[in-house]
């Protein structure tokens, strides 16, 4: 089982994420389930690298958190 | 309403239709009683029993269609078949699922569902996936013995699709007596100790939610039940009581969210895991705005489908697996995505809707059901391809009797194939272009052939043939700059791209090619097809 190195977003780079869940059994914890606060990525620190290592995931996924208003808004609010 | 798949643009609609459900107290037309699923009245004389199925064939398989009340209804029935297997081994939530769920379904023709219930981190929890991700379980479910051709498949949807001018029941229970509600959360909501969630796809934005029958009701008209929308979205998980939808203004719910927000109305959902298997099927078929998927699922599988009231006021399968009640997060927008979508391609990010979960309801011990969807073939072209076929077809044999059948089961209707009775040198590319111009065609069928009445065109080394021996390049039209699904990654930009249609009929006068071509005369018909089944009886009986 692979985990990564740190907490930081794979995504984004980004340092605000948090733990939402861990999996157990018997009271150990099997993996844990992590979410960026900058850029919304979750993954779980058990998956391959390619998925969550950022030297191994392909960069075309990456994500910019200083320009989240390029992504467009599927929905438009309306005043 | 209109039904849809995950596909980001679903533009159809279709002739209006009474299904309103019975009242109470009024008598149901109970036409499917004590019949089997072949006694399902069908619209005029086309469409009679598929190509001389015999009756007593699939009796059997018809009445164990039509007991299926639930998921696990078919997942029984799916196991008594051998259609559904039960993996016991220890499994990563990555990315073992998803290498078992492609490998499982990598057999289009037979492959099983995957019923896993030891995936690490997750104890004691159950998923299931592939559930129609190949032929013998699609034909199960329609009660076919699961060796059925998909053109009985098609043909029999066909009939089906005539009888859903019915009148459907639909019955209700309290929801004390709804086995979704043994189990009630309302605090502390925390949907990972639930659902065994998993990466779909390798580079998706998070772990989503792919099967989600969603139900929402129009915010200016919450009383009014067909107005009420079941759709299949896709949804993110965000956070233990978060998600997002991802929609846009052409789908049902996504007008209803932006009246919602304009209003200052609140909107509340209900999202259904782990459904009769034929709400995932029928969903996917588009409805017009006003239409009940409940009661057309109910009218298609001829069978009565129970509803209880979820808490938060919907229309729920009332032996579904989990139901989570959510409530909008106004005027909020959520990073969403990539995810890998049915053209085999990833969509982009986008910022799509903010759901908050108010609670969760499920039966003891519930059965998440998942889907791969991804590079095809994947479950969802299965799932749908028939509900894409049927209603193209039904189009065009109105206004063109010699339409014989309509294989559009490639991703979404992304190519098509059409066989026809042809009348005269052109006519095929002149009812191609009429195809272009059905609701769904427009934006979907972007490659489409056309084939001879004496092409089978779910039989694509026919339609081989037919491509090698009958079409000149001069017959290949290209229309550019059309209207396109916005995901296709062929498209020039998206929502807008070239067309293709490639005439594989034969020459007819006034033609003047191949005047002196004789074809050779395979034989054909009934009578071999009575004997393919029977060859296949010999060798499903193991005779030597």
């Amino acid at each position: 089982m692979s985990t990564s190195t740190s907490n930081s977003c794979p995504r984004c780079r980004g340092e605000r994420t948090e733990t939402q869940y861990q999996g157990k059994e018997a009271g150990q914890v099997i993996w844990s389930v992590l979410h960026c606060q900058q850029c919304s990525f979750s993954w779980r620190d058990s998956e391959p690298p390619e998925s969550i290592s950022p030297a191994k995931r392909d960069p075309f996924f990456n994500v910019n958190p200083e320009e989240v208003k390029r992504y467009p808004i599927v929905l438009p609010p309306m005043a | 309403m209109r039904g849809r798949s995950q596909a980001l643009l679903d533009i159809n609609a279709h002739s209006r239709l009474d299904l309103t459900p019975n009242q109470p107290g009024q008598a149901p037309d109970r036409f499917w009683e004590d019949c089997s699923v072949e006694e399902i009245p069908a619209r005029g004389s086309a469409e009679k029993i598929p190509n001389g199925v015999q009756r007593s064939s699939i009796a059997v398989p018809a009445k164990k269609a039509r007991q299926i009340g639930s998921l696990r209804d078919f997942i029984q029935l799916l196991t008594d078949n051998q259609q559904c297997i039960r993996w016991t081994e220890p499994v990563m939530p990555e990315p073992d699922i998803r290498h078992i769920a492609v490998a499982a379904s990598n057999d289009v023709r037979g492959g099983p569902a995957v019923l896993f219930d030891n995936i690490r981190g997750y104890p004691g929890r159950k998923l299931i996936i592939g559930v129609h991700a190949t032929w013998a379980n699609i034909a199960l479910l329609l009660g076919y013995p699961k060796t059925a051709t998909i053109k009985e498949l098609f043909f029999e949807m066909t009939r089906r699709w005539g009888a859903k001018g019915a009148k459907p029941e639909l019955n209700w229970i309290k929801p004390e007596d709804a086995p979704v509600n043994e189990v009630r959360i309302e605090k502390a909501i925390n949907l990972y100790d639930l659902i065994p969630l998993t990466r779909i796809n390798e580079f998706d934005g998070g772990f989503y939610l792919g099967k989600a029958a969603v139900v929402s009701r129009d915010p200016r008209d919450p009383e009014d039940f067909n107005k009420q929308n079941v759709g299949i979205y896709r949804l993110q998980i965000h956070a233990p009581d978060t998600f997002s939808l991802m929609t846009i203004p052409a789908h049902d719910i996504g007008r209803q969210i932006l009246i919602a927000e304009k209003e200052n109305r609140p909107f509340r959902i209900s999202v259904m895991l782990g459904n009769h298997p034929a709400i995932a099927m029928f969903a996917a078929t588009p409805l017009a705005y006003d239409e009940s998927e409940f009661a057309y699922a109910s009218a298609m599988m001829g069978q009565p489908i129970t509803l209880t009231q979820s808490g938060n006021g919907l229309d729920i399968l009332a032996g579904t697996e989990i139901v989570i009640e959510a409530e909008l997060m106004t005027g909020e927008r959520i990073l969403e995505g990539p995810f890998g979508e049915f053209p085999g391609s990833y969509s982009g990010v986008r910022r799509a809707p903010v759901f908050k979960v108010t609670a969760v309801s499920h039966r003891r011990d519930p059965i998440f059901e998942s889907i791969y969807i991804g590079k095809g073939w994947t479950e969802h072209d299965t799932l749908i391809g028939l509900s894409t076929s049927v209603p193209i077809y039904s189009v065009l044999k109105d206004q063109f009797p010699e339409i014989q059948a309509v294989n559009a089961l490639y991703h979404h209707g992304l190519t098509g194939i059409i066989s026809l009775k042809n009348r005269y040198g052109g006519f095929a590319k002149s009812v191609a272009l009429r195809a272009l111009s059905t609701p769904h065609g427009m934006m979907y069928l972007k490659n489409l052939i056309m084939v001879d009445d004496d092409v089978d065109p779910f039989d694509l080394n026919q339609v081989m043939w037919a491509i090698s021996v009958r079409t000149r390049a001069s017959d290949i039209m290209v229309m550019p700059n059309m209207p396109m699904v916005p995901i296709d990654p062929a498209a020039e930009v998206p929502g807008k791209g070239h067309h293709l249609i490639i005439d594989a009929t034969s020459f007819m006068a006034p033609d003047p090619v191949g005047p002196d071509m004789k074809m050779v005369n395979r034989p054909t018909g009934e009578h071999i097809e009575r004997l393919m089944r029977q060859i296949r009886k010999m060798q499903e009986n193991g005779a030597q």
